[in-house]
């Protein structure tokens, strides 16, 4: 097979932050089919009349503290980036270290939340539905905290310098897409229950 | 600090020799290599397929040979298989595989973006689909009318329905990085050769429309695993709930790359240049005909009561808005078709026939899809769903052999029988065409899209209904003639085929040389003939 050997593009655009905003895209739409299903399911038992979950089963404060965390994470994610793209290390490890920190202590809450509730996965409708979405998020948060990790080990290598910044902005897409996805989730699921 | 560039180490050389052919086939990942392994084994499933079909068809033209697949459940497994493996583990394969080998050097792309995701999106790919075929011989699937099914094999089909998602998205996502941020300079968005544009819409729908089929079948899988099912994982639901993908309107996002195919192959074939309003047409109404294919929203299953949504205005617009749209693309390729006419000998080349054939399948694929979203003829849950799905994906089948003989020589080195190719382009669009319309016909007359063997029992007393199941039966056999004569031409090509030449077809875009070309148009090739005047 032949190789057609051109000059390159002028201004490539950056590769990995291309792929990773398409990886988001994907995540982003798989949530959206798991929301559409439960939306529509709710707002059949609603129609219905029939009870969606048992009165008090959804508390508003740990989902409402997952939120300001995940949003403190936002903050926390775009320093990393800021620091990236000033060669500043110093500020790259405390605001890696902090996006990955507060992504598990997201993880850890949302399990503590999710055996306080008291209700099986097979209860009902609403139930399966509330497990898979929230445990399909916990796995997407915890591939972009092990992400995050991965990048603070190449931040202590000494390889988050501006020249490979787009290894940080790639997370930071993914990251950003997967707080999008709480925001739904905490509105649609804790606050309208 | 200081960066020393050391010589390649020699015995890692020497090894990277020695390895076996599997070890070379893992640890590859040049485009081309991991493009064939995707064309190979979708090739392979195709084959699987069309046999499994056959099968089918066989216990529909003789309801007494059920006992073939030894009850209705194990019957309604396989006729599930077949249609999930026709279109994921057969026609999508295929088209990456083309899209690997051809789509970077068509855009001037030294290689694929991230090699090694590529080759993972395969494995996975590959994994999965093996998963899924164990998971339905296992008595599993999607599932049983019946609840005959064993219910760990139903939880095993469904993570290997998972892992080909993944695979498929993990390689379209490195296609799409390739296409948007992977062209050489000058090759702007609007000179993309058709083929990778259809690439580019189709796979962008797949990565819009995919995830929301593995979040259909995450749910039954919690819900199924480990304990009894509470309602998605519930045997006979299961296959309801994906069931949206294989249907209109997202049968034709599967398919949009044929589009791509014609229109690089007629206007080379004949010899003329397109105008560039028409590239510029050709790239919208693609796209639209992939917009309107976007069909994650039309799951009937979870339909609100009351309000269908195969009964809604998006719905049978998209289904209305197929047919003129393929009129048109159609339309296209006949008005290059005319422009070129005096340049068509009395042989005109193989894929140039099959991409016609091709178009007119997809048109006959978009006229029943529009029949059937007619309420009153109460066809949606008849078997016209089949009608549309032979006709439809029949129409990507023929593309892609087209597109074998057209671009084989690039991928494989070797070029193949054109007259075999041909033969086997041929009877997959007369077994498609046969079958299509037989069950078309049918389901105005009331044959469900899944016939339990009492019902077709009761329906065949009806002369009329018998007659078109028997052609129904011809068209498949066709289809699995067309897919053996497929096999044999590969095959042949592989073993004996001549060398082929660097630009067999004298093309007009990127793929066909290896000088470097500046990308002024959409056809760089004819821009450089223009210039020197030969």
């Amino acid at each position: 097979m032949s190789n057609t050997v051109l000059p390159p593009a002028e201004s490539r655009p950056r590769t990995l932050v291309t792929g990773a905003v398409l990886g988001s895209i994907t995540s982003v739409m798989f949530f959206a089919g798991l929301f559409a299903i439960y939306f529509s399911m709710r707002a059949d038992a609603n129609a219905w009349g029939s009870e969606w979950f048992p009165e008090g089963a959804i508390q508003l404060v740990p989902g409402g503290m997952n939120m300001a965390t995940l949003s403190l994470s936002v903050v926390t994610m775009a320093w990393a980036v800021r620091s990236v793209s000033n060669n500043d290390r110093i500020h790259a490890y405390l605001a890696l270290g902090l996006t990955a920190l507060l992504g598990v202590a997201v993880i850890n809450q949302t399990v503590f939340y999710l055996n306080d509730i008291g209700l099986p996965v097979d209860y009902s409708k609403a139930t399966t539905l509330l497990f898979t979405i929230v445990g399909a998020h916990m796995t997407m948060l915890g591939i972009g905290v092990i992400w995050n990790l991965l990048l603070l080990i190449r931040a202590f290598g000494g390889q988050d310098t501006r020249r490979h910044q787009d290894l940080v902005s790639a997370l930071s897409f993914y990251w950003y897409a997967g707080v999008a996805v709480y925001s739904i989730i905490w509105i649609g699921i804790y606050i309208a229950k | 600090m200081t960066t020393t560039d050391i010589a390649p180490d020699s015995v890692a050389v020497t090894s990277e020799q020695n390895q076996t052919f599997v070890e070379r086939l893992v640890t590859n990942t040049s485009n081309s290599s991991i493009g064939k392994s995707w064309i190979f084994s979708g090739c392979i499933y195709f084959l699987l397929s069309t046999v499994l079909g056959f099968l089918l068809d066989i216990v529909r033209f003789d309801s007494d040979s059920y006992l073939i697949f030894s009850n209705v459940d194990k019957f309604f497994q396989f006729w599930s298989l077949h249609r999930t493996s026709i279109v994921l583990l057969a026609v999508v394969p295929m088209i990456i595989g083309l899209a690997m080998c051809v789509v970077p050097p068509q855009i001037g792309a030294n290689s694929i973006i991230f090699p090694r995701a590529a080759a993972f999106g395969f494995w996975v790919w590959f994994l999965g689909s093996g998963i899924t075929v164990f998971g339905f011989l296992a008595d599993g699937g999607f599932g049983s009318p019946e609840l005959d099914s064993q219910r760990e094999a139903v939880a095993l089909t469904l993570v290997g329905l998972l892992l080909v998602i993944a695979g498929i998205c993990v390689s379209v996502i490195c296609l799409l990085t390739t296409i948007i941020s992977g062209r050489c300079m000058g090759m702007n968005l609007r000179r993309i050769p058709v083929f990778s544009w259809t690439i580019m819409v189709s796979g962008t729908l797949w990565i819009l429309t995919l995830p929301v089929l593995a979040a259909n079948s995450i749910i039954a899988y919690v819900d199924l695993r480990g304990r009894s099912a509470i309602y998605f994982g519930s045997e006979d639901v299961i296959w309801d709930q994906i069931s949206w993908v294989f249907t209109h309107p997202q049968i034709y996002v599967f398919v949009l790359p044929l589009i791509g195919i014609a229109y690089d192959i007629v206007p080379v074939a004949v010899k003329v240049r397109q105008k560039l309003y028409n590239h510029d047409l050709v790239l919208i109404f693609s796209s639209l005909f992939g917009i309107i294919g976007f069909g994650a929203y039309a799951q009937p299953f979870f339909d609100t009561p009351g309000t269908p949504v195969r009964e809604e205005a998006l719905y049978v617009l998209t289904a209305f808005l197929a047919v003129p749209l393929a009129l048109l693309l159609f339309g296209g390729l006949f008005e290059t078709l005319r422009m070129g006419s005096k340049n068509l000998t009395r042989h005109p080349p193989a894929p140039l026939i099959l991409s016609l054939l091709s178009i007119f399948l997809l048109i006959s694929g978009a006229v029943v899809g529009a029949l059937r979203a007619i309420e009153p003829f109460e066809l949606l849950s008849t078997s016209s769903n089949t009608a549309q799905m032979k006709l439809t994906i029949g129409a990507g089948l023929v593309a892609i052999i087209a597109a074998m003989l057209w671009w084989g020589g690039l991928i494989v080195g070797k070029t193949a029988k054109q007259g075999f190719g041909l033969i086997s382009g041929i009877l997959i669009t007369a077994g498609s065409l046969l079958s299509g319309l037989a069950d078309s016909v049918n389901g105005f007359l009331g044959l469900d899209d899944f016939t339990t063997v009492g019902f077709l029992q009761e329906v065949s007393a009806e002369q009329i209904v018998k007659i078109l199941i028997a052609f129904s039966f011809i068209g498949s056999v066709l289809i699995l003639g067309g897919a053996v004569a497929l096999i044999l031409v590969e095959l042949l090509r592989f073993k004996n085929g001549p060398v082929s030449e660097l630009d067999p077809w004298e093309g007009h875009t990127l793929e066909w040389t290896d000088e470097i070309v500046m990308v002024e148009s959409e056809r760089p090739l004819l821009d450089e003939v223009g210039k020197t005047g030969t």
